[in-house]
C-alpha cells in the first residue's frame, strides 16, 4: 500500500516537472493572436507601455496614460512596471515573447541597441504627421538617432548645473561663481576644517564621471573627429587635472570619500556640509522639500580658462520595439505625449522634469522660475555623451579608475591621461562592433 | 535469495524514480545551460540579433584583455587573505561556541545572524559604518586618537574593507558547520589523550584538526568558489573602484554580457573563471587529502 502511494506520488511529481516545460509557447501564441484581432473589430486597441519607474514615477506615468485614454476612445494604453526592464526586454526579444508597444528609454543606450534592429524607426510617422524635429532639443534627437534614422522622441532632458548653498556663500561673502577662478575662490572661502576633520567642503569633487563636463569647459572633447578614439590626453585634459589637483591638494576644499554612502537626508548638501556641487534638475524636488532649512540657488556651470561652456545632456525618451504589433497606435501615443505643447507641459508639471519639446518651455512655469531658468540656459549649450557603443565602458573601466588614482596622489597627471587613453582606446575598439 | 534480488531490483527502480525529478531539474537548469554557454563562448551571440560562429576569437581577445587579468589578480589577493582568515575565525568561534555553558545557544544565534541578511542590504549598512567622517568605525577609532582612513574610497583599504565585510557575513554559517564537525569527534580520543598527558594544544593539533579535515575541506572548497566569484559586496561597496582595485571577474562578466550585450565574450570569460575555480579546488583537494583522518 505504502509503496503504491509513493510510486504514485513520484509519478505525479515527474509529470508535473515535464508539464512545466511544455505548453508555455502555445499560450503565448494564443494571446498574441487574440490581441492582434482587436484592431480589426471596433474595440479599442490595447497598448502595453513598459517603464522602470515605480512609486511616484509610476503615478506620474499613470497620470499621462489616463489623460491620453480619456482624450480618445480608439487606443487604450496600460502602463506595466518592469523593475529590471532591459533584462526583461532582452528575454522577450530572444525568446519570442510578446513585446511591449512602447518602452521608456534611457537615450544613451540607443547607439548600442538601435544597430540590432530591435526598435522601429519613426521617420515615416514624423513625415506623415508633419512633426518637426527642430521643435526638440537637437542633441536629444541626435542621441535617439542611428545611421540616419530616428528611433524615438525625447520625453525629458537634463544637464548638470552648479547648486550652491546661499547661506554658506553669504557667510563667506562670495557670489555664485561664473568662472573656474571664481569657483576656486568661492570654494576656498566656504571650506571649513577642524584640525584634520573636514567640516564643510567648499565644492564637491566626488564624481569623477563629470570629467567630460570639465573637459568641455576647458575647450576639449572626449572623442576625436572619427568618433572612435579618445581625445583627452592633451593640454585640455591636463588643464582639468591641474584644476582638480589645485582644489584637492593645494586649496583643500574637498576630501576623497567625503560624501560616499550618504543617502538622502544625510546628503552633505542638505546638511550644510557642502557649499557647492554639480548636479541635475532631478535633485530640485528633493532639495525643495527642506524649504527654509536649505536655502539654495542654481547657476549655469562656470566657464573654463578660455570662456568655454560645458555640460552633458542626458535624459529619457520613448521608443517603439520592432516586435510591437501596434506601431501606428504607439506612435499616436508618443506624439500626443512628447510632441504636444499642452501634454508635454502637463508631463513637466506632474513629474517636475524638463520636457524635450521646446515650445512647452516657453510657459511661465519654466521661464519665471529662478531654479528652472539656469537649467534651460545650460541646456542651450549642453552636449550629449559621444555616441559610441563602448563609450560607457571606456569611462567606467579606463578613465574613471585612472582619475581615482590621480585624486589619491597615486599617479601624476601625465600618466593618468596616458593610461586612460591607452586602456580607453582599447576598450572602445573591443566594444565597437555591434551589428 | 531470489526474493532478495527482487527486492534489490525494486529498490533500484524506486531509487531511480526518486532521483529523476532532481536530475531533470539539474539537467534543465545546470547541465544544459553550461553546455550552451560553452557553445556561446565560440560565437558572437548578443541576445538580440546575431549568433555566428567566431571560433577562438573571444578567447584570443580575452588573453589580451588586461582588465580581465587585473580582476583575476584582485580576487586572488582577496582569496589569499579571505580563505585562511575565514577558516581560522570560524574554527575559533566554533570551538568557543562548542562549550556547554548556559546561554551559549544565544551567542551561536548572534554569530549566525549576519548570514541571514542579504549581502546587498548588509553592504549598504556597512557603507554607512565605514564612512570616513560620520561612520561608526572611524568614530570609535577617533576615541583612541586614530584618524581612520576613507575605507572604501582609498586604494589601500578598499579591498581589506570588502574582506572584512564578507568575513563578517560568512563566518556564521561556517561556524555552524564546524560545530557540527566538532561534535562528531569521539570523546574517547580526548580522554585517552588526556590519560597520556597530552596538552590542550597537542590535543587540538593531533585530534581535533585531523578529525575536522573533511569539514575543513568542505569549508575551504566553498570559500574558494565564493571568493573567486566575489560580486555583490564589491558591487555595492565600491562599484569596482577606486582605480579598478576591487573589480572582479564576475563584475566584468556581468558588464560585458548584460550591459554591452556581448554574451559570447562574457561566456568565454565565465568559462575561464570556471576553469580557474576547478584548478584551485583541485589543488585544495590535494592539500587536504595529504593526510588521511585518524580513525
Amino acid at each position: 500500500m505504502k509503496k503504491w502511494t509513493s510510486m504514485l506520488l513520484s509519478t505525479i511529481l515527474l509529470l508535473s516537472v515535464l508539464a512545466g516545460c511544455g505548453p508555455s509557447k502555445s499560450a503565448d501564441s494564443n494571446s498574441g493572436a487574440a490581441s492582434g484581432g482587436d484592431g480589426a473589430s471596433g474595440k479599442p486597441v490595447e497598448l502595453t507601455f513598459w517603464g522602470d519607474w515605480a512609486g511616484e514615477g509610476q503615478k506620474q506615468f499613470e497620470t499621462m496614460v489616463d489623460a491620453f485614454n480619456k482624450s480618445q476612445d480608439k487606443i487604450r494604453v496600460k502602463y506595466v512596471l518592469q523593475q529590471d526592464m532591459i533584462t526583461k526586454f532582452m528575454t522577450m526579444a530572444s525568446a519570442g515573447g510578446e513585446m511591449p508597444d512602447l518602452v521608456f528609454w534611457d537615450r544613451w543606450r540607443t547607439s548600442l541597441y538601435a544597430p540590432k534592429n530591435v526598435f522601429h524607426p519613426i521617420d515615416e510617422f514624423m513625415a506623415q504627421d508633419k512633426v518637426n524635429k527642430d521643435d526638440f532639443y537637437g542633441e536629444a534627437i541626435k542621441e535617439l538617432s542611428y545611421d540616419g534614422k530616428l528611433y524615438g522622441l525625447p520625453l525629458t532632458v537634463d544637464a548638470r548645473a552648479l547648486f550652491y548653498n546661499k547661506k554658506l556663500l553669504n557667510q563667506a561673502g562670495v557670489k555664485p561663481p561664473t568662472t573656474w577662478d571664481e569657483l576656486e575662490q568661492a570654494a576656498i572661502k566656504t571650506t571649513k576644517w577642524n584640525g584634520s576633520k573636514l567640516e564643510v567642503a567648499g565644492f564637491s569633487l566626488a564624481d569623477n564621471g563629470l570629467f567630460n563636463m570639465y573637459l568641455q569647459q576647458a575647450g576639449g572633447q572626449m572623442m576625436d573627429e572619427t568618433g572612435t578614439k579618445t581625445n583627452f590626453n592633451n593640454d585640455k585634459g591636463k588643464a582639468v587635472l591641474d584644476f582638480w589637483d589645485r582644489l584637492l591638494n593645494k586649496d583643500k576644499v574637498y576630501k576623497v570619500g567625503f560624501e560616499q554612502g550618504l543617502g538622502e537626508g544625510t546628503d552633505a548638501f542638505v546638511t550644510g556640509k557642502l557649499a557647492m556641487q554639480y548636479t541635475g534638475p532631478w535633485m530640485l524636488s528633493t532639495y525643495k522639500k527642506y524649504g527654509k532649512d536649505l536655502d539654495f540657488g542654481v547657476v549655469v556651470p562656470p566657464v573654463g580658462p578660455n570662456g568655454d561652456k560645458g555640460s552633458v545632456m542626458g535624459g529619457l525618451g520613448l521608443v517603439i520595439p520592432e516586435g510591437s504589433k501596434h506601431q501606428k497606435e504607439a506612435w499616436e501615443f508618443m506624439k500626443w505625449w512628447a510632441a504636444n505643447k499642452e501634454n508635454a507641459l502637463l508631463w513637466a508639471k506632474t513629474s517636475l522634469n524638463i520636457p524635450g519639446f521646446k515650445p512647452a518651455l516657453q510657459d511661465p512655469f519654466f521661464q519665471n522660475d529662478p531654479l528652472w531658468k539656469p537649467f534651460l540656459d545650460t541646456l542651450e549649450f549642453a552636449k550629449i555623451r559621444p555616441q559610441h557603443p563602448g563609450y560607457s565602458v571606456m569611462e567606467d573601466d579606463a578613465l574613471i579608475p585612472s582619475l581615482q588614482l590621480f585624486q589619491q596622489n597615486k599617479q601624476n597627471a601625465a600618466d593618468t591621461l596616458a593610461k586612460a587613453q591607452q586602456r580607453g582606446d582599447q576598450l572602445l575598439q573591443d566594444n565597437a562592433v555591434v551589428k | 535469495m531470489a526474493s532478495k534480488g527482487r527486492l534489490n531490483g525494486h529498490q533500484e527502480k524506486m531509487a531511480y524514480i526518486f532521483i529523476t525529478p532532481t536530475m531533470l531539474l539539474f539537467a534543465v537548469f545546470t547541465i544544459i545551460p553550461v553546455v550552451m554557454a560553452l557553445y556561446l563562448s565560440f560565437t558572437n551571440y548578443d541576445i538580440l540579433s546575431r549568433m555566428d560562429w567566431v571560433a577562438l576569437d573571444n578567447y584570443k581577445r580575452l588573453f589580451k584583455d588586461s582588465l580581465y587579468w587585473t580582476t583575476f589578480v584582485n580576487v586572488i589577493y582577496y582569496s589569499v587573505i579571505f580563505i585562511p582568515l575565514n577558516i581560522l575565525l570560524s574554527l575559533g568561534l566554533a570551538m568557543l561556541m562548542n562549550y556547554k555553558r548556559f546561554g551559549v545557544r544565544l551567542f551561536r544565534t548572534f554569530n549566525y545572524l549576519p548570514t541571514l541578511t542579504s549581502a546587498v542590504a548588509a553592504a549598504t549598512v556597512w557603507i554607512w559604518l565605514l564612512h570616513p567622517e560620520f561612520g561608526l568605525v572611524n568614530g570609535l577609532l577617533s576615541e583612541f586618537g586614530i584618524a581612520g582612513p576613507a575605507w572604501l574610497a582609498q586604494t589601500e583599504t578598499a579591498m581589506p574593507s570588502i574582506i572584512m565585510v564578507t568575513l563578517w557575513q560568512s563566518i556564521g554559517s561556517n561556524m555552524v558547520i564546524y560545530i557540527a564537525g566538532l561534535q562528531g569527534v569521539p570523546d574517547y580520543l580526548y580522554e585517552s589523550a588526556k590519560l597520556d598527558g597530552a596538552s590542550a594544544f597537542a590535543r587540538f593539533r593531533y585530534i581535533t584538526w585531523p578529525q575536522l579535515r573533511p569539514t575543513t575541506f568542505l569549508i575551504s572548497t566553498l570559500a574558494i568558489i565564493s571568493a573567486l566569484q566575489l560580486f555583490d559586496q564589491a558591487f555595492v561597496l565600491t562599484q569596482g573602484g577606486p582605480g579598478n582595485v576591487t573589480k572582479t571577474p564576475v563584475y566584468l562578466i556581468y558588464q560585458q554580457g548584460f550591459k554591452q550585450l556581448q554574451m559570447g565574450y562574457a561566456s568565454a570569460q565565465a568559462f575561464v573563471l570556471a576553469v580557474a575555480i576547478l584548478i584551485f579546488s583541485l589543488i585544495n583537494m590535494r592539500i587536504n587529502k595529504a593526510e588521511e583522518p585518524v580513525v
